[in-house]
């Protein structure tokens, strides 16, 4: 009958309009807000050009980035280039990168940070006013880590091991953001310039820079190997005092050991061995630890994976650290075979990391073997109209990071601490990494945990220099900072990144001394 | 007018046009959900009514077997399909039989068809009175008339 | 039904002005008058004459209506104006023109309109005539925005593709209310699946390679998906057979496929549907923009005159016509754009009844083929602009900018209202005792 299929007419009709207001409301609220971060969004677009953009302050109520509204266009300046990459710039001309970028929404006022009143202010259509963001980075660290870094290409990076707050974060050689964030007609030329000039100053070394560590290695295979049971404190190798001049053959390939002059080798337990850094202990305790344990363990220190700095909706990406080849997923292929292992246990090889996966790794010792997630904003705040006259009292929303997880246990962490500590301060370990010792740069009664790395490159090129470390490393003590510095090509680990590291430490606890 | 005051004014006149708009919409709904009763209600009225033909048997399924058609007081019954009562079947003419309601009785009468029109069995050849449980048969098609 | 209207229309208007100039006023509230009049004046002529039909197709049709004068109206600064007669007009202005004439037209088909042997005889003559305006459409048309669609006569371009929609619904109504009865249940076989006979089939094809037509030389995928549809939408309530409908599916995916493969048109509307964020400045542009509108409005919209769309890169093409709903959900947002959706639901629903209430098999079908038209072009312009479909260029009956579509639903409307009058007459006749 016609009327039974007009009936039946009705239902598909019905059910293929009701298909139409899914995919309505998909659009218009499922996908929504994926939609609004695309930057050619002209929502987006409009609201950047000419919408006032939030204040960033340091941890003290420093202007670093603010914004005025000059002839209808929204410019932003920039105080301190110290902080270029990890702010980023906000330019009509070249979109956003950094905190600028992660924030956008909130510095634009696009979005409130609380999601009631977001709610709210959709129903209203109301645009909320552009907040303040306030950095976890004080800028006097930031600032004195640039200026020890000087001319050299490298990084420092330090954080709290305790809450995983940056404090300080600094890639040189850096650029000055504010000509490329002004008035998009006049933005080209200085971004010209900028790339112009040698060693690549836009990139954020920090984040992005991926180096052989060398020797700092060490400290995460002595933390495998004590907290698995591989090695103890105590564990020797009978073959090593020998190998420390015929070299130690593992598959057919022959790991050399380092020049140790002044020192003669002998048979080193692991304090000793780490003080002096030998490779051949440490490719001894790498065979011992296992290909599948190695990887294994890297990974709990966040190996393999990229990280994220900050809370996870809003953070900034850190490049994936490598322990071996890259798989075809992105993260870590395993390893090929022994000899892989011997080399990647004290730093060569395939392995490649970042300077904020080194930062982590110290600070996870500091942290009796749990690994803080880093962030680098603190809080949110009302926006203030006068910059220079400090961040509003308004605080709409503080963040902590989430999601720190234990990498080894607190009796393995200890240990390892003890053999920084001798790293910097032991009779064998001073001639080493004396140089990142804090009570040289004008502060008493503490201890520095520290380890340096001399990267090998190849033949021709010379290593890069590292540090790590974190005070005060007394049994005992709190630890208030660890640092990871990096100078590509510098050399010996003690002789630039160390004293760098050193330097950094002991101004942070002198800031906050001073309180 | 103040800025913000216009603004505010503005964001109450835009929730109320939405709101208008929304009650138009429930306006609509109402009157096709009361249709759609009233449509619902017509038919249990008409179970009610002057009477029904209840479907035995239909070889073609049209009208459908085990249904019951409600009779207005004219009913038209054959194979066109602008009778009344369609039915679909090889063997029941275009215009078959009326079934009218007159006074207080149902009556039956053949309009010349090819077949003959049956009542309990017996074909009719002039109009004749039915009371509720006589089976009528057009073709194949055997129905019975019920209150 | 209609007074709530009294209340929307100058609220919208208000709305709107105060959103553009940020002044209070009521902008051009004369023609949100003019409009009431007109609708309430239609209903007025209507209950005067006596006329039984459908009580709520002509509420639900100014309601649609009403949201779309406001919309143009809201877009009226942003557009061009036209040129005629030495004076001009503004979208909305010449929108509310051809409101009138498309009332006068509705009006005169449902009260004109006693005996539909017109119609119902004279199919064939209705179906060359059809054809013919195809070709002349073909031949002397003036292709626009990539659709060869548009005839100008003087100042005054129209579409024949839109009234051609009506008479081809005319005739496959006619054709298939006299070929149902003869053929219900004769249908050959391939295999498992049920064949449509001779007589089914033979115009399915004639109307596919039609369709076909319309894509290649006409471009326009729009109506060809349409005329494709309501055939289908036809056969399937006449015969109830779902294997037909299929089966037509199958022929026009195949056919679409081709198209694909050898003809650039049709297979740059296809790659920006599958992912237009792949081109989001060149072929994908219309669909990015229109998705971002949407993702603008939320749930409760950007406010009425405050969406980004009409002024997306300078001037959105296109806004007053496909992408209507875009702006509209964009500023009313989810509430607002379902609501719309809601009424366009309403309406089909209640053009469905007036098919189920229909007397004779050929009233059911005519009126099941104009409601289908109406309901599947909403349809076709809401998936395209929500990337369900391809975009094509077809227009929101009621709502989009454009005279001959406005003309063309208001027919349909009319005729809705004719065939419910006689349903409605018939009805009474019966239930009078003798």
């Amino acid at each position: 009958m016609i009327a039974t299929n007009i009936r039946r007419l009705a239902v598909y009709l019905l059910l293929a309009f009701a298909a139409t207001s899914g995919g309505l409301s998909w659009w218009q609220v499922v996908d929504a807000s994926t939609l609004a971060a695309r930057q050619d969004n002209p929502e987006v677009i409009a609201a950047r050009r000419s919408a006032l953009r939030g204040t960033i302050f340091d941890a003290n109520g420093q202007v670093l980035a603010s914004s005025q509204v000059i002839d209808g266009i929204s410019r932003r300046t920039y105080t301190d280039a110290a902080f270029s990459h990890i702010i980023g710039y906000a330019s009509l001309r070249f979109g956003t990168t950094g905190v600028e970028r992660a924030w956008d929404d909130l510095l634009t006022g696009r979005s409130d940070p609380n999601p009631l009143r977001d709610l709210v202010n959709d129903i209203l259509a109301r645009q909320p006013p552009p907040t303040d963001l306030t950095l976890t980075i004080d800028r006097r660290l930031q600032d004195y880590a640039a200026a020890q870094l000087g001319t050299d290409v490298g990084v420092v990076v330090a954080l709290d091991p305790r809450s995983g707050a940056i404090l300080a974060m600094t890639s040189t050689p850096t650029f000055d953001p504010t000509p490329i964030s002004g008035d998009p007609a006049t933005a080209a030329g200085p971004m010209e310039q900028i790339g112009a000039q040698p060693n690549n100053p836009l990139v954020d070394r920090a984040r992005q820079g991926r180096y052989t560590p060398g020797s700092i290695m060490k400290v995460l295979t002595a933390s495998a190997a004590l907290d698995s049971g591989a090695m103890t404190p105590e564990t020797t190798f009978p073959d090593q005092p020998r190998e420390e001049t015929e070299g130690f053959v593992v598959e057919g390939f022959r790991v050399l050991e380092h020049d140790l002059s002044p020192v003669t080798p002998a048979l080193w337990p692991f304090s000793p061995a780490l003080q002096v850094s030998s490779n051949i202990f440490f490719a001894h305790v790498g065979v011992e630890l296992g290909s599948e344990r190695f990887l294994d363990y890297a990974k709990r220190f966040g190996f393999c994976e990229p990280l994220v700095i900050g809370p996870s909706d809003r953070g900034l990406s850190v490049s994936p650290s490598y322990v071996t080849a890259v798989a075809e997923d992105g993260g870590c292929a395993p390893f090929a075979d022994t000899a892989e292992v011997a080399q990647a246990a004290f730093g060569q090889g395939r392995v490649n990391v970042t300077p904020v996966q080194m930062a982590l790794l110290a600070a996870t010792v500091a942290n009796d073997g749990i690994t803080p997630a880093p962030y680098v904003v603190r809080d949110v705040r009302a926006h203030a109209d006068d910059p220079a006259a400090g961040p509003s009292e308004r605080v709409l929303t503080t963040y902590r990071a989430e999601g720190s997880r234990r990498a080894i246990g607190s009796g393995a962490a200890a240990q390892v601490r003890a053999a920084m500590v001798d790293a910097v301060h032991g009779e064998l370990g001073r001639l080493y990494a004396g140089a990142g010792d804090v009570t040289r740069y004008g502060v008493s009664g503490v201890s520095t945990a520290g380890k340096t790395g001399t990267a090998e490159r190849g033949p021709d090129l010379p290593p890069h220099s590292w540090y790590i470390g974190f005070v005060p490393a007394q049994a005992g003590g709190t630890p208030a900072i660890a640092v990871a510095v990096i100078v590509e090509g510098g050399g010996s680990g003690s002789g630039r990144a160390a004293p760098i590291g050193g330097a950094v430490m002991a101004e942070w606890l002198k800031i906050l001394a001073a309180g | 007018m103040t800025g913000e005051i216009l603004r505010i004014l503005l964001l109450i006149l835009q929730l109320s046009f939405l709101a208008l708009l929304y009650l138009v919409l429930f306006g609509f709904a109402r009157s096709l959900l009361r249709d759609l009763r009233s449509a619902e209600q017509a038919q249990i009225a008409s179970q009610a009514g002057i009477g029904r033909l209840a479907v035995l048997e239909s070889p073609e399924d049209e009208p459908p077997a085990g249904h019951a058609i409600a009779l207005g007081p004219i009913n038209s019954l054959g194979r066109n399909v602008n009778n009344t009562i369609y039915v679909e079947d090889d063997f029941v003419s275009a215009n078959h039989a009326m079934l009218t309601f007159r006074g207080r009785s149902w009556f039956i009468e053949d309009q010349g068809s090819t077949n003959g029109t049956y009542v309990n069995g017996h074909r009719i050849d002039r109009a004749v009175a039915l009371s509720f449980g006589d089976e009528l048969t057009v073709g194949r098609v055997r129905m019975r008339l019920e209150r | 039904m209609l007074l709530p209207l009294v209340l929307l229309v100058p609220l919208g208007f208000v709305v709107t002005h105060i959103a553009q100039t940020g002044e209070a006023g009521t902008g051009p509230m004369g023609l949100a008058i003019v409009y009431l009049l007109l609708m309430l004046g239609a209903h007025a002529v209507l209950v005067a004459a006596g006329h039984r039909g459908d009580p709520l197709l002509l509420p639900l049709v100014a309601t649609i209506g009403a949201i779309g004068l406001i919309m143009l109206n809201r877009l009226a600064p942003d557009l061009e104006e036209t040129a005629a007669f030495g004076l001009d007009f503004t979208v909305a202005e010449t929108q509310l023109l051809w409101f009138a004439v498309g009332v006068g037209a509705m009006l005169g088909v449902a009260l004109g309109f006693r005996n539909d042997g017109l119609l119902r005889h004279y199919k064939y003559t209705w179906a060359i005539a059809g054809a013919l305006l195809l070709v002349v459409t073909f031949l002397f048309g003036r292709e626009v925005n990539g659709a060869r669609l548009w005839i100008y006569l003087g100042p005054i371009g129209f579409q024949p593709g839109e009234f051609l929609k009506i008479v081809l619904v005319v005739f496959i109504a006619a054709y298939l209310a006299e070929k149902r009865t003869l053929l219900r249940d004769a249908s050959a076989r391939i295999g498992p699946i049920r064949i449509p006979p001779l007589p089914y089939l033979l115009p399915m094809l004639a109307i596919f390679v039609i369709v076909m037509l319309v894509v290649i030389f006409g471009k326009d995928l729009g109506t060809a998906l349409l005329f494709f549809g309501i055939f289908l939408t036809m056969l399937f309530v006449a015969t109830g057979r779902r294997s037909y409908v299929l089966i037509g599916l199958l022929l026009f995916l195949a056919g679409s496929f081709v198209a694909y493969r050898l003809f650039d048109h049709v297979a740059r509307r296809v790659d920006a549907w599958i992912d237009p964020f792949a081109d989001p400045s060149g072929v994908g542009y219309q669909t990015v923009q229109s998705l971002y509108a949407f993702g603008r409005g939320g749930l409760f919209g950007e406010g009425l005159g405050q969406g980004l769309l009409p002024t997306a890169g300078g001037r959105f093409f296109g806004v007053e016509t496909d992408f209507i709903f875009a702006v509209t959900a964009e500023e009313l947002g989810l509430i607002g754009a379902f609501a719309l959706l809601a009424l366009a639901v309403a309406l089909i629903f209640r053009g469905l009844r007036v098919a189920m209430l229909a007397r004779d098999d050929f009233s059911a079908m005519l009126a099941v083929g104009l409601t289908t038209s109406l309901g599947l072009q909403t349809l076709i312009i809401v998936a395209g602009v929500l990337k369900l479909i391809p975009l094509t260029g077809i227009t929101f009956p009621f709502v989009s900018y454009g005279g001959s579509s406005l003309l063309a639903s208001f027919l349909v409307v009319g005729l809705l209202l004719s065939i419910s009058h006689r349903s409605a007459l018939a009805a009474e006749r019966e239930a009078r005792p003798t």
